[in-house]
Formats: structure tokens, sequence, C-alpha cells
């Protein structure tokens, strides 16, 4: 209900995968959208706002594509679980289905499992301005005749008559509410489905009969079964023989026989199926030689977006907040109220939106590589790599977006339908090199690697960089290839993929995710981080007693003593209060566990506080070395650089960065990532598994290297 | 033994037939819904670079499937 009172209809928008159903939505709904969640499961839905024309109020839901309502992976299954439970609160009122008309023959089979679900339902015909390239003639009226639906031609990418299907849409929310729909059937049930259905109707009091024969199918997971009904379901089903799987594909070849008459009769279409660019696009992009050539060639791109480009933006927004930085402590001067807001606050959103320009520039590649239709190649071309460690060609999408930020990448594992290689790409995706984990090496190798140049053309610096995401890579796969031998499943794992026509990328949509996965991170890790650097801030101001005190007192008399100019007793004192601090007390109780890989208190305290994630171990490094407020990495490496243990011996030898980049490479240092696994995962169990495997092996490569090296 | 029907593993590259069947149902569950059916028009446009995969058309639809997967496709001989 609206603050008017009046009803806010609910519409899906529904298709098969590649059907251009999220470019419809983005044209209906421009930016009155956002992405909610669907109760108890990481599926997103994204849902807009719906102003038509006849004054009515709808949100628009996005559903996930499918192509039949018996799904083979975890998205899929979604859209079964809500149309099936008229009580879920995405149920719609009515659907728009979305099919793309220059293969409307292979796009109905859904559309006549609606039907049969008896759903007030509009068909949009998308990318009917290609087909009218393609020399097609569709008579919209045949297919509105034969289906008894309302049929609309557009085209998500041009705009064309989509205020037309907002029109169909009120008009159908108006019809709907004094009218029901009657339609034709398109599926004979057998007398064996006969049976089922009749008892599920008569058990679950069930109206519709295509309802119940789908719940007895899928009675073994539908969510808003109670635990008797499925027991109930599961005894219909043994006694009356209804075998699932032969009675879907006999269900689905019944449905393709009564509609394709239908299609046939509607649109003239040329007999053959001319070479199109998208086949002279492919004998180059699939090619034995040429593709894999050109897939490497791409990724050095988006290495050197990532590296190279973000530069730019990224000083930027650094030199902004030291410049911010300098204004407050100059308006306010020395205060504890100053120093929350310029070392607490202000460093941890620094900390964040300096990742935002890589964040941003990896997904822009990646949304465009899928937009055009690259990355079902690139999942064609890679299977049997991947299903040597024990994953799918599919997997290697979120492989790629790992190299920007764990949380994203292993979301985009949904669609991977067979279980044990899903978890097992879940559970590897973290150990490639993030975006996080880039200040992290790039103050490393700066301080403790020479800058000498090998060959003439690279540094020892950039091939450690290239090294440490060679040593991600490397450590992903082994522990796929690991997992693959421990995990057993008797599910069947499939390639079967669809590869689309290439396409120009629709911008709008492109921006749209860009917007949507930049805004996630900010939102998502952000509030962790300034968290994180607020108590920080505070552990390392605050001590138990008076012992900071104490300590800037004796720090000030020897210092004294010994004649240090004022500059250097100040740092002497806030070393010293920083040592006395609750901070300090903790790193210090830890450091008898790390002394073996060559880590002090300090580097203590960030392994503790960069749990949180990776990026906030340059930030505690800043604040212990009272440079906090400068964010200058230049100053952060002098002074690290000049760390001494108490004999007086150096830290940051080769020997600690080596062992100290390794950690970092290898450690689940993420609480995001470990929440979004707990989701995807369904419980504890595996994420729990994942951060003692990966911390373990962080610990014991780390503790090799540097007793090799020291 | 004359068998009177091939596998699509054993189209050569860009040639065609017809489908009569998928014999494993789990996978002919997964196929049908993308518009593989019976009576199909296949084409073999080529193999993976790493061998294993195939790259097809059915009716037109360009698909990729394993070789395992293309073994339960029964053709026309």
């Amino acid at each position: 209900m609206t603050k008017s009172g009046m009803k806010v209809w609910k519409v899906a928008l529904i298709g098969n995968p590649n059907s251009g159903k999220s470019t419809v939505f983005n044209q209906l709904t421009g930016l009155r959208q956002k992405t909610g969640n669907f109760p108890g499961v990481t599926v997103d839905v994204k849902e807009g706002a719906l102003h038509l024309p006849n004054g009515l109020e709808a949100i628009l839901y996005d559903f996930p594509g499918t192509y039949s309502l018996y799904p083979t992976s975890s998205d899929e299954r979604i859209v079964s679980a809500v149309l099936t439970n008229q009580q879920h609160q995405f149920f719609p009122d009515i659907l728009v289905y979305v099919a793309d008309v220059t293969n409307l023959e292979k796009h109905l089979l859904l559309f006549s499992q609606l039907l049969d679900l008896q759903f007030p339902l509009i068909l949009a015909l998308n990318m009917s301005d290609v087909a009218a390239e393609e020399g097609l003639l569709i008579q919209a009226d045949v297919l509105s005749r034969n289906f008894n639906v309302p049929v609309v031609s557009i085209s998500g990418r041009t705009g064309a008559n989509i205020p037309d299907l907002m029109r169909e849409i009120g008009l159908l929310l108006t019809f709907h509410m004094s009218n029901k729909v009657a339609y034709q059937r398109f599926h004979d049930c057998s007398d064996v489905e006969k049976q089922v259905v009749g008892a599920v109707q008569q058990n679950l009091g069930m109206e519709n009969a295509y309802m119940a024969l789908l719940t007895a199918h899928h009675h073994d997971w539908l969510p808003h079964l109670t635990k008797s009904e499925q027991e109930t379901l599961a005894a219909i089903v043994a006694t009356k023989g209804l075998q699932s799987l032969r009675a879907q594909v006999d269900e689905t070849l019944d449905r393709f026989d009564k509609f394709i008459p239908i299609v046939k009769d509607a649109i003239k279409s040329p007999p053959v199926f001319p070479v199109t660019a998208t086949d002279r696009l492919d004998a180059v992009m699939t090619h034995r030689f040429w593709g894999p050539v050109l897939f490497f060639s791409v990724m050095l791109l988006v290495f050197q977006a990532i590296f190279d480009w973000s530069q730019y933006p990224m000083d930027t927004i650094e030199g902004g907040f030291a410049a911010l930085n300098g204004m407050i402590r100059y308006a306010l001067g020395d205060s504890w109220f100053t120093r929350l807001l310029t070392d607490g606050i202000l460093s941890g959103l620094s900390g964040i939106l300096v990742f935002v320009p890589q964040i941003a520039i990896l997904f822009l590649l990646i949304t465009v590589l899928e937009e055009v239709g690259y990355m079902a190649r690139v999942v064609f071309m890679f299977d049997r790599i991947m299903r040597r460690f024990g994953m799918n060609g599919r997997s290697i999408v979120a492989l790629i977006s790992g190299g920007a930020c764990a949380v994203p990448a292993i979301m985009s594992s949904r669609t991977i339908g067979n279980w044990k290689e899903r978890l097992i790409t879940v559970l590897v995706t973290p150990f490639i090199s993030c975006s996080a984990r880039l200040p992290v090496y790039s103050v490393l190798i700066a301080l403790a690697i020479p800058s000498d140049r090998v060959l003439g053309i690279f540094s020892w610096q950039s091939l450690t960089f290239a090294g440490m995401y060679a040593l991600g890579v490397v450590a992903a796969l082994s522990a796929g290839w690991l997992m693959k031998k421990y995990l057993r499943t008797r599910e069947p794992s499939y390639l079967a993929i669809q590869l689309p026509v290439y396409r120009m990328p629709y911008w709008k949509n492109v921006w749209l995710t860009v917007w949507e996965k930049v805004w996630a991170f900010i939102s998502g890790a952000g509030k962790v981080i300034v968290v994180i650097s607020l108590v920080l801030w505070a552990l390392s101001n605050f001590g138990p007693g008076d012992s900071m005190e104490v300590a800037a007192e004796t720090a000030w008399k020897t210092a004294h003593a010994n004649g240090l100019d004022e500059a250097a007793i100040a740092d002497a004192q806030a070393a010293s209060r920083l040592e006395a601090s609750w901070a300090g007390q903790l790193g210090k109780s830890i450091e008898w566990a790390i002394k073996p890989l060559g880590y002090d208190w300090k580097i203590g305290i960030a392994l503790v506080t960069s749990f949180a994630a990776r990026e906030v171990f340059v930030g505690t490094m800043s604040t212990l070395y009272s440079i906090g407020s400068a964010e200058d990495d230049a100053l952060l490496r002098v002074k690290m650089a000049s760390a001494v243990w108490p004999d007086g011996s150096q830290v940051y030898t080769l020997a600690t960065a080596m062992s100290l980049l390794v950690f970092y490479a290898l450690a689940m240092q993420c609480m995001s990532t470990l929440v979004v696994v707990k989701k995807e995962t369904g419980g504890w169990k595996w994420a729990i598994f994942q951060f003692v495997f990966m911390g373990l092996l962080a610990y014991f490569s780390a503790f090799i290297v540097y007793q090799l090296l020291r | 033994m004359q068998r009177r029907f091939r596998t699509l593993r054993d189209l050569r590259q860009h040639e065609t037939a017809r489908t009569i069947s998928i014999a494993d149902p789990a996978l002919a569950c997964k196929l049908t819904p993308m518009g593989l059916l019976p009576g199909s028009n296949i084409e073999m446009v080529r193999k993976s670079p790493f061998g294993n995969a195939y790259y097809i058309k059915a009716d037109g639809v360009r698909l990729a499937l394993r070789e395992e997967e293309a073994a339960h496709i029964l053709l026309e001989a």
C-alpha cells in the first residue's frame, strides 16, 4: 500500500537467459531501481518502480533468466520456488514474458508452462529491430489470437514500443482486477501424471493442476513446503510411480510439439541460417590457437587497466583526502576530537574510496565482455582445464572477477549447476589476488625489493608483483585439485551452455552494473572498514590505566637526558604511548606466535586488524608509525625501513617482507568474503573450513619463506 | 555391426545431421529446454582449443557441449 492507500501491484519480468530481459528492465524502470535479496538465499532480485500510464502503481521484479520451470542451477530454482508459492512476498499479480523474437521457437517453453499456471501474461517480443533487419515477418496478432495473450513487439536496445508495453501492463492489471484468465493447455498429462495431480490437489488443497504437478516434481527442495507436506508428496510420487526425469523430458517435448505450429503460423523466416558476423568472429575468437591467444591478450589489457590507468584517479582521491586532512587540522587545532576525525574517520574513508577506480575499471571490462557475449566463449574454451582442478568452465568468470574482489566473484558462481564444482569455485576464489591486496603488496615490495632492472625492461619490483599474482593462481588451482580428490558427489556435471550472438554492449546496462557493484563495495565493505579504523584508533589512543601517560613521561625524560631535539622527543613519546596502548598490548601478546615468521608486535597488530580487510594493513601501519594523518606511502616506507628489533637489527629485511607478502597472498583476511561464503554455502561450516585452511597454509608458507631467506 | 544411428561425437567439422533422441534423461532435462530436440538439425562447428568440448549449432542456436554429453545425443545415420 502506498501513502495514498492505493494498491501497489507486483509485476514480474521473466524469460530465458539471453532474451535481453535486463535491458528491457532498465528501459522500463530507468534509475528507479534497487537490488534486493530473496529471503533465505542470496540470489539478487532487481526491483524498480513502474508508474503506469493509467495511474496504477506497480513494482517490477526482474527474475533470474531460466529455460524452464525444471531448474538446473540455484538461481533458476528461485523462479520455480516463487511461482509455486502464492504466499511468497514476490508472487506476482501479472507476468511480462520477454522472448527473443529472432529465435522464438526456442524461447517459448517457459512461456507455455506459465500459461498452464494460469498467470495473466503479456508476451513481449524483444529484438524486433534485429528481426526486421534479418527479414523476419512477424504477425503479432496471430500469436496474440492463438495464445490468447496481449503481444507487443519491442526493442530493449532502441527503446522502441516500450511505452506500448507500459500501457499493456496497465490494461492487463485493470482487467485482472475483475476477470480470470483462461488459456489453452500446452501439456496433456499422462495417466501417471493425472493420478499424481489428483492426489496432490486433494492432499494440499491446490487448485491449479500444473502447480500441483510442479510441486510433486520439486517436493524435495521447494522451501515453502513443510516437513509433513514433503513426506506426503514423496509418498504420492513413489506410490503413483512418477519418474521425474522421464516425465520432465516427455512434458518438454509435448510442449514444443504444441506451440511450434503456432509459431510457424505467425512467423515467416528465411529457410536457411545465413553465415553471420557471429560465425565469422567465432572462427577467430574460439579458434584452436588464436582463441586462447586473444583471451590472454584481453587479460593483459585488463591488468594494464587496473594497475596503470587507475593510478590517476587514485592519486587524485588520495591527494584530496590529504588536503582535507590538513585543512581540518589547521582549522580545529590538535585535540582528541581532531585526531578522531582525521586518524579515525577520514583515513578509513580514504582507504575505501581509493579502491573505487580499480573496482569500477575491472567491472566495466568484465561487464562489457559479458554483454558482448564473449564470456560464454571463454567458458567453452577453458572448460577442460578448469575441470582438471575440480571446477567448471563457468568458474573462470568467478576466478577472473576475483582479481578485483572475491565478494561479487563468489556471487557469480550461482550459475554453476553442480554443487561440488560450485563449492570448489567458492572456496578457491579468495586465493586470487584481489585489489585489496594491492596496497599491501605495493608498500612491502617498494620497501624490500630493489628497483634494479632485469634484462633491461623488467624491474625486480614488477616481477615480484607478477609473482604474487602467479602465486594466487597456483594456490587456487592446487587447492581445487586437492578438493576435487576429497569431495564426493553423485550429481552430474554439465557444460551445456548457449553461445549468444555477439552484440554491441548496451551502455546503459553496463553503467548500471558498474554503479551497482561499486556501490555494493562502498556500502558493504566500506562500513566494516570505517568501523575497524575507528576501533583501531581507540585501541591505539587509549591504554590500561595511566600506562600511556607514564610511558610518555619516561620517554620524555630519557629523550631529554640524551639531548634530542623537540621533534625527535615528540616522535619518541608517540611511539612509547602506542607501545603502552591496548593495541600495543594486543600485538605483544601474540608476538611469540608470529616471531618465527619474522614479524614484530607492530606487524602483529596489523595482522589482527586486517582480518577485517587486507587493505587495513596499510592504514594500521600508518597509525603505528605515527604518520596516520599523512596518508603518505613514501613516508610510511621510510619509517618502516628504519624500524628495528630491540637488539638493533632491522625488522623489514627481505625475509620478513617476503614472508609477509606470502602471508597476505594466501591468508583469508577478509570478513566480507567470509560472510558471503557463509551465505552462499548455506552455513558456517565451509566458511570456517576455508578460514582455517587458508590461515594454516599462509602461516606455514610464510614460516618456510622466512626461515629460508633469513 | 552396422549401427542405424551415430552420436554427435561422430560428426566431423561442418557436417550436419538430424537428432533422433537424447539417451540420458538427466542430460535431456538440461538440453531440451535449450532447444536441442529430437529432429533438430545439428551442425558441428568446431572443437574447443584444448579438446573435449564441441561448439555446435542446433537449428541455428549456438551451443557448447562436452564430449561425454555429445556421446548421449543420437543422430540419424
